[in-house]
């Protein structure tokens, strides 16, 4: 191999090398490229997310009226519906979606039986009217079944109110409550004449939507993450295997 | 790697666990981004986070699950996705576990949902393997990032085979 060839044979193999070290340093910077506009994206998705959640919940606590209804003391806090209730009874906590199958359920095992409790002032009946199904079925009915229902409570109906809305729950979970079928409901409940007009007008201003969205939250806060839940005296009672006779055990027991 | 000695077919295996892995983180991102209220209540039914934190979490978590399943399945930037995938699959193992050694009985709302059940459907068990496998899956992809149809090969298309191809022309001179 003479020097001449030699020479070229190497010179082509620099070259060679120098081209795929170019290749290599455009197909990094390519890569680095990508990989910045994919971090960038990621991260203003989720950050996006995070503050679109966040401003839909400020939206939805913040619309409507503040004022609290007949029952609650206040924000967060549930309907008693009993208030007369002597101290030395329990006090049964029920936290329902107006949306939930199974707590529409539990009120046609349990609704009779804790009315005539309420009545005879053997339990201190506290309501929680929770909404958070909403978000799960794509619509507002649970929130504005609760509203209603805390109109009812001003007009003295709310467990009147609470099993009308119970009876009527649509066959299929999803499809809602309108607003007529909420009017509906306070006619059986019992809200007539001046008492319905003033109901009508408590419902269209929404004038309980942040106390109902204050259950909410509280709720959550307190670590309610299904519905229904039932807490005799801050206990979570097991829905599963009880029976209206051993509910009025445990209540029986509770009593001092 | 005694099962499979041909590279091809490792590329191959590396192709479907990037599809299984992908392909589930993304279903459970897209259930979940559309209901980021639910998605905040399932994190707070595991009581582990701050109530404000757990609400961070459920409103990002699926906006990085839709991310991270889109580049496993098109194969881009697979490790750094694999190990983040892998580290997601950890803490739901752990939230999981957790939960189920506190004794709650909730949903995992892994793919929405979430919150608290009876007792009786739990299924805790069945999560937590499924959790596992998709860990594996990661954990490979992570180790061996290299898979068929990948958009990281035509990204880096000279860098590991012409390279090779050059010095091996030279050592054969």
């Amino acid at each position: 191999m003479s020097k001449a060839t030699a020479d070229r044979k190497a010179a082509d193999r620099r070259a060679k090398i120098e081209a795929a070290t170019a290749q290599q340093r455009r197909a990094a910077t390519t890569k680095i490229v990508v990989a910045a506009v994919v971090v960038v994206l990621v991260i203003v998705g989720v950050v996006g997310a995070v503050l679109l959640g966040s401003s839909d919940k400020q939206a939805a606590t913040t619309a409507g009226g503040s004022a609290l209804p007949k029952g609650a003391a206040a924000m967060g806090a549930g309907i008693v519906v009993n208030p007369g209730a002597p101290a030395n009874v329990p006090t049964l906590d029920l936290y329902e979606d107006f949306q939930c199958p199974v707590c529409g359920e539990f009120e046609r095992i349990f609704g009779v039986q804790l009315k005539d409790l309420v009545r005879q002032n053997q339990v201190k009946l506290v309501s929680h009217t929770l909404s958070f199904l909403d978000d799960n079925l794509r619509n507002d009915s649970s929130n504005r079944a609760a509203n209603a229902a805390a109109c009812a409570a001003d007009a003295g109906k709310f467990l009147q109110y609470h099993a009308a809305v119970f009876q009527g729950q649509p066959a299929k979970e999803g499809t809602g409550y309108t607003d007529a079928q909420l009017e509906d409901f306070a006619g059986k409940a019992g809200i007539t004449g001046g008492a319905m007009t003033t109901w009508q007008t408590c419902y269209k201003d929404r004038t309980h939507n942040q106390w109902v969205e204050s259950v909410q939250t509280q709720s959550e806060k307190d670590g309610v993450n299904g519905t229904p839940t039932v807490k005799l005296n801050g206990e979570t009672l097991s829905l599963s295997g009880l029976t209206q006779a051993s509910l009025a055990d445990k209540i029986k027991a509770a009593t001092k | 790697m005694r099962l499979l000695p041909n590279p091809a077919h490792r590329d191959l295996l590396g192709l479907l666990l990037r599809l299984v892995l992908g392909g589930v983180v993304l279903v459970a991102g897209a259930l979940k981004v559309g209901h980021l209220e639910t998605s905040a209540r399932a994190v707070r039914a595991y009581q582990l986070l701050p109530f404000d934190l757990a609400g961070v979490v459920g409103y990002g978590l699926p906006v990085l699950e839709l991310a991270i399943g889109a580049l496993l399945l098109l194969g881009l930037f697979t490790r750094v996705s694999a190990v983040v995938a892998g580290l997601l699959m950890v803490a739901f193992i752990i939230g999981i576990a957790s939960a189920w050694a506190r004794g709650l009985s909730i949903d995992c709302g892994c793919f929405g949902n979430g919150g608290t059940i009876a007792a009786s459907q739990t299924q805790y068990p069945q999560e937590i393997a499924r959790d596992i496998g998709l860990f594996a899956c990661a954990a490979w992809l992570a180790v061996r990032p290299r898979s068929a149809v990948s958009l990281d090969r035509l990204l880096s298309p000279a860098a590991p085979a012409r390279t090779t191809s050059t010095t091996s022309t030279r050592s054969t001179r």
